[in-house]
């Protein structure tokens, strides 16, 4: 489909070594190389080399604009990259569709909540359970062939609205949530589709404190059952709270990463993005690029 | 004031096999837009197609009317996919204008001078019904009484047309209550949210656009063995809107909106035609008037048909059977 097969340099050992910032990881479950998406004259998102470790929560965060949800849309398919590779646990996803990286494992939700607002809460669970029999056209009108799988849906579903507080909603429409509701909701959808690797496009975003601690909570319990987390953010508080590793963007490109600590004190990251007398109202702007 | 003729001719327009193509028109429709969120303003060129396909195998190239109707549904599955597959990756409003603009472009294309010696251009093609009519078990004579007398042919195209509004209805209603239903209904919704959980959506677009373009050619079929006839005159744009009509009447993603919308369409749009002209046969209607509204019943029934839908999207948006709430849960 696109270039990626002439352009995509080599991953080999010595490629990876003399690959500028974008540090090596012990066991990288993502590697993305030589990233470029330009919009019009503008580096919306240029990456030499970036690696997500596996099994743990990495946060992603930069100014406005510099390319943190571009680069969601680039990894999960949304959108295709000018140039660039990517690899899911060695399986190349460069020109792959949406649905079939997502089918990979590797699970997006958005910054604006997408829920299916006319459909019930158990009904938005169960389209994102993976290889069902009954979604295929010629077997739809078969129903003894899928009835049997749809009530181990329900049950999977059932289990998992019942762990993020949302059981008691199971058959109310999804519109009939509240902007809270709907955050955990597209949570535990994304979660019903069984993936290695989530992104999360600013979890906490319009979201109340006492919310935001519990969804915090549930990211953390899915890390330590051995989930994979990328998350974009701007609340430093949630940054160091929860991430082991933070990947700091401005103008596309990666400034520099490392555990929160170390991020925080560079003085690149604070003339860039935190600045210098911190400005708490920072964390509130919901707006990106 | 005869109200009972008025009454009649309503009820008769409503139970006839016009009412029954509009329903299966809408079917196809609210498949398509009511559970898909596609936006079909092209509705009348399966319909076309249906019945251009049956009456040519039959009338040009002297086949079997069997082997019509499959080559006609073909068709229409075969338009599906020449519309789709270019479009729908693409936003919906860039695929409701291309349905509008293909449905008028084989209209024309199949009215045109070339085509003739196939279509039958201007003319049409005649006398196609023949084997349908010849399955036709019921006794010959007229059945019923009054305004509601039907000879027996046009009952038999009563009976079979209504069926397969049950059928179709039915097939609908088992679809979109499958799992493959739900993720229809889930891309209405949102594509991008489905597309996000690993389903395919331009595939399951594709899907329900050839199964309601199918139950839209079957419409068409119908057209076409109810007049043993096509012509292009039938298939204007204007036949898609009064489909859409009915569904919008009846209520979106409503099993029996959409029948019960084609009833009130037909029921409405005869009952008022025949109000008018009752009226000025009386001389109720002050001469100025009725000179004016001489000949244009219809067209004054359809512009109080359209006073009436706007009416209705004030004070009953959601259609007679649609839920209310939904309309304010819309994404």
């Amino acid at each position: 489909m696109s270039d990626t097969t002439t352009m995509r340099p080599e991953l080999t050992e010595a490629a990876l070594e003399a690959a500028p910032p974008g540090r090596l990881k012990d066991d990288p479950i993502l590697i993305t190389f030589g990233m470029l998406k330009t919009f019009g004259g503008i580096r919306a998102v240029d990456i030499d080399h970036l690696e997500i470790e596996r099994g743990t929560i990495t946060a992603i965060i930069g100014p406005n604009g510099a390319g943190k949800t571009t680069l969601f849309n680039l990894l999960t398919g949304f959108d295709r990259p000018d140039r660039g590779s990517w690899r899911l646990d060695g399986r190349s996803l460069g020109g792959q569709p949406p649905h079939r990286i997502a089918r990979l494992g590797m699970v997006r939700t958005f910054q604006l909540t997408k829920s299916l607002s006319r459909l019930t809460v158990l009904e938005n669970m169960a389209v994102a359970a993976q290889t069902q029999r009954g979604e295929r056209l010629e077997r739809a009108l078969l129903r003894w062939l899928w009835q049997p799988e749809e009530g181990r849906v329900r049950e999977r579903a059932e289990a998992l609205l019942e762990r993020f507080g949302l059981a008691h909603m199971v058959d109310e429409q999804a519109g009939t949530l509240s902007g809270g509701q709907r955050k955990l909701l597209e949570m535990a959808r994304a979660l019903m589709a069984d993936p290695t690797l989530v992104m999360l496009d600013e979890p906490t975003a319009g979201v109340n404190p006492a919310l935001t601690e519990s969804l915090l909570e549930h990211i953390r319990e899915l890390n330590a059952e051995g989930v994979t987390i990328v998350f974009v953010e701007h609340n430093m508080d949630v940054v160091m709270d929860i991430s082991d590793w933070v990947v700091v963007m401005a103008q596309g490109r990666i400034l520099t990463e490392g555990p929160p600590q170390d991020v925080v004190a560079n003085e690149e990251v604070i003339d860039a993005y935190l600045g210098r007398p911190r400005d708490p109202a920072d964390g509130e702007d919901a707006e990106d690029a | 004031m005869e109200f009972d003729v008025i009454f009649g001719n309503a009820a008769r327009a409503g139970l006839g096999p016009q009412a029954a193509i509009f329903a299966l028109a809408a079917i196809g429709l609210n498949l398509h837009f009511g559970y898909a969120g596609l936006l079909n303003f092209g509705q009348v060129g399966f319909m076309m197609l249906g019945a251009y396909g049956t009456a040519i195998m039959v009338a040009t190239w002297g086949g079997s009317l069997w082997l019509g109707i499959p080559f006609g549904l073909g068709l229409c599955v075969a338009f599906a996919l020449a519309l789709g597959i270019p479009t729908l990756r693409l936003r919906s409003d860039y695929f409701a204008i291309t349905t509008i603009a293909a449905a008028e472009i084989l209209r024309l294309l199949i009215r045109s001078s070339p085509a003739t010696d196939i279509t039958g251009g201007p003319f049409g093609l005649q006398a196609i019904a023949n084997s349908f009519f010849d399955l036709n078990f019921l006794p010959d004579g007229r059945f019923g009484w009054g305004t509601f007398s039907y000879s027996s042919n046009q009952l038999w195209v009563m009976i079979v047309a209504w069926i397969l509004v049950v059928l179709c209805s039915a097939l609908v209603l088992a679809l979109i209550r499958s799992p493959w239903g739900r993720v229809v209904r889930a891309i209405r919704e949102d594509e991008d949210a489905v597309l996000s959980l690993g389903k395919n959506t331009v595939a399951y677009k594709l899907q329900a656009l050839v199964i309601g373009g199918v139950i839209g050619g079957l419409a068409g079929v119908i057209d076409a063995l109810q007049q043993s006839g096509v012509g292009s005159e039938n298939f204007e744009p204007q036949v898609t809107f009064f489909a859409w009509a009915a569904l919008i009447l009846g209520g979106l993603a409503t099993t029996v909106g959409p029948v019960v919308g084609a009833v009130l369409f037909w029921f409405l749009r005869e009952g008022v035609e025949s109000f008018i002209r009752e009226l000025s046969e009386q001389g109720w209607l002050p001469d100025i008037l009725a000179d004016f509204l001489d000949g244009a019943e219809g067209a004054i029934s359809i512009a109080l048909m359209g006073v009436g839908l706007v009416a209705l999207m004030a004070l009953r948006p959601q259609g007679i059977f649609g839920r209310r709430r939904d309309l304010h849960l819309g994404t």
